[in-house]
């Protein structure tokens, strides 16, 4: 390659090298064959949860004399007992799922990069105190601290336009959940890229802290978000449709994965088994893909963290 | 090595300080709240005095600081006060529902270390065959799978195909039973102990992966040791150190799930408590529950941290 660079175009200095972005994706598809499944189950779930309105769908909230009928072409994956098409409410519900899910992580993750860096780069009473902060959030187990989260703060939420109150209060608890985690790993790689050689360079000529922190390091940590990111999304998703699930999640009556399997539905389970089985399926599905992507992302992007997990 | 585990005593109480400290703001300080949630004493168009005098009987028309250190006096001798819907003593509700989950979640680690563990050795052994590449595909989809989906699963689909479901009306005690009670308590266990397994034989397998290609490991073979020996005494040996970690972890997360599984499998346990309290809005109950769910999370992480000194002598604080 080299080679034939510089035989072909001797100090031609106009010379564009080729872009490779299609050429890292093809590498992607070929090396990671689970990785490119997950992501277009992925892409898929993506699309059903956009383009809902136009698959088939009715109104998943809308009652119907339809009752617990078993699927049919009319109603791709049946009805519940209210007559709800489960088909409209597990692309619906999809909606719900990833809107939380990416909230959470892209406020979590940001977040907890930002006062890792703070905290590591700076150190001092600052990092003393998010340390002590941290240590006093991850002493109780992840959904156990969501739920009771999730119902304590209440009245008072901020207006989010396109969210309901009980989502915004999801993501809120979720948020306060997992950003002490994302903020202890990267906290680790400040500290660890806090002595290199660039940053000490940087110093030298003279940046000022805050340039370093967003110039030099943050940069460097765009790897580690993007694998945090991917792993953390999943882990949002369940936790939002466990608290569904117990009856804490979004307003009764909006579709949602979690809160579909739960309450009064649960006696006709036996009898209509697709009440029960598609949005489990649905869920199962979407974070086994986001798992597999994000497994694959890992080994691709960060090879250090290959063998961790 | 002491001195390590004495300042790490020394940090136990101040983290359930923060802790409860921290609960207690965000459940007990809305205005009204818990005087409020006591529906059953105040009439529905209640008066502003039936408030007040409620909050009075309460005690919560103190201040704030004074009735946490209060709350924090009574907890420290092992009162975690009332509950407000039932007007029981806390610590008794506990004390008298704890041992189920304590149960549950033992069970859990145990088919959690018994399935887990041979799995990850099975997958680290030859990585990349067919075998190890199914293994992952099976443990990254037993992370996937939300409990409460496998629990639904499990008590519908026997019920369709052979008329037999797994939930038990009436819980029997282990004291009462053993047999009885294991034979209701092994469902729950094992829909907890699918994602713990699997996330368990991940960690084995990478952890393993990381010797097995390191000089002491072949040293071992080349001195003739037989591959059995060479695997579980020295690549599985070097990966406990990690296993004890997520295992400790995991007892988080199964206590965690518990919330669900109880609920679902009808076992009174802590978790059902919790689910209870949550929905009676009772803080009280809340708070006592979640400090004693911190409490135990928070010593089984310093056991696994104090039991690395034993495992690993390498290891010296």
């Amino acid at each position: 390659m080299t080679q034939a660079t510089a035989t072909s175009f001797p100090l031609d200095h106009e010379y564009v090298p080729p872009r490779r972005r299609l050429g890292g994706l093809r590498r992607f598809v070929t090396r990671e064959p689970l990785g490119t499944i997950g992501a277009v189950v992925v892409l898929l779930m993506i699309f059903g949860a956009i383009a809902a309105p136009i698959l088939h769908t009715t109104n998943p909230k809308a009652f119907s004399a339809d009752v617990l009928s078993s699927p049919s072409w009319d109603h791709w994956f049946g009805t519940t007992r209210e007559g709800k098409d489960v088909w409209s409410r597990v692309l619906y519900g999809g909606r719900v799922s990833l809107k939380i899910g990416l909230s959470t992580v892209v406020i979590s993750v940001l977040g907890g990069t930002l006062l890792a860096l703070v905290s590591g780069y700076l150190g001092g009473i600052v990092d003393f105190v998010l340390g002590r902060i941290t240590d006093v959030l991850v002493a109780l187990p992840a959904i156990l601290f969501a739920l009771t989260l999730r119902t304590s703060i209440g009245q008072d939420v901020p207006d989010v336009p396109g969210m309901s109150q009980g989502e915004i209060l999801l993501v809120i608890a979720i948020c306060v959940v997992f950003t002490p985690v994302i903020f202890r790993i990267m906290r680790g790689a400040v500290l660890e890229q806090r002595n290199a050689v660039y940053v000490e360079a940087a110093r030298v000529v003279g940046a000022s802290e805050l340039r370093i922190m967003f110039r030099h390091l943050l940069p460097n940590l765009a790897g580690l978000m993007i694998v945090i990111t991917s792993t953390t999304l999943p882990a949002a998703i369940l936790t939002e449709s466990a608290l569904s699930f117990l009856g804490v999640g979004v307003e009764i009556g909006t579709p949602s994965w979690g809160a579909d399997l739960s309450g009064n539905a649960r006696q006709f389970f036996v009898d209509a088994p697709w009440i029960a089985i598609f949005p489990g399926l649905a869920l199962s599905l979407t974070v086994l893909a986001f798992n597999l992507l994000g497994d694959s992302l890992r080994d691709t992007l960060d090879p250090r963290l290959r063998n961790k997990r | 090595m002491w001195a390590y585990i004495i300042r790490r005593l020394i940090a136990v109480p101040f983290m359930l300080f923060g802790l409860s400290a921290l609960l207690f703001w965000l459940l007990y300080l809305r205005p009204g709240n818990a005087a409020l949630t006591n529906f059953g004493l105040v009439s529905p168009d209640q008066t502003k005095d039936a408030v007040a005098n409620l909050e009075k009987d309460l005690g919560l028309d103190r201040p704030a600081v004074v009735q946490y250190f209060d709350w924090a006096g009574h907890a420290l001798t092992g009162d975690l006060g009332e509950s407000l819907k039932n007007r029981r003593s806390i610590s008794g509700q506990i004390g008298e529902r704890l041992p189920n989950t304590v149960e549950i979640a033992v069970l859990t680690i145990l088919i959690t270390a018994a399935i887990g563990i041979p799995v990850g050795i099975l997958s680290a052994i030859r990585p990349g065959s067919w075998l190890d590449y199914s293994l992952r595909v099976v443990t990254i989809a037993g992370i996937s799978i939300p409990s409460f989906w496998v629990a639904t699963l499990l008590l519908i689909l026997p019920v369709i195909w052979w008329g037999w479901t797994p939930l038990h009306q009436n819980y029997v005690n282990f004291t009462t039973d053993p047999l009885e009670n294991l034979r209701i308590v092994i469902w729950p266990a094992l829909v907890l102990a699918v994602s713990s397994a699997a996330y368990v034989a991940r960690i084995v397998r990478s952890s393993m992966l990381e010797t097995l290609y390191s000089d002491y490991v072949r040293t071992a073979r080349a001195k003739g040791l037989r591959e059995r020996v060479v695997i579980i005494q020295h690549v599985f040996r070097s990966s406990l150190v990690t296993l004890l970690t997520v295992i400790g972890l995991q007892f988080g997360a199964v206590l965690g799930g518990s919330v669900i599984a109880e609920q679902i499998f009808a076992i009174p346990g802590i978790g059902l408590l919790t689910y209870q309290a949550v929905f009676n809005v009772d803080y009280t109950l809340v708070l006592g529950v979640t400090m004693v769910f911190a409490l135990m999370f928070v010593l089984i992480n310093l056991a696994v941290d104090i039991l690395y000194t034993f495992v690993d002598p390498r290891i010296r604080y």
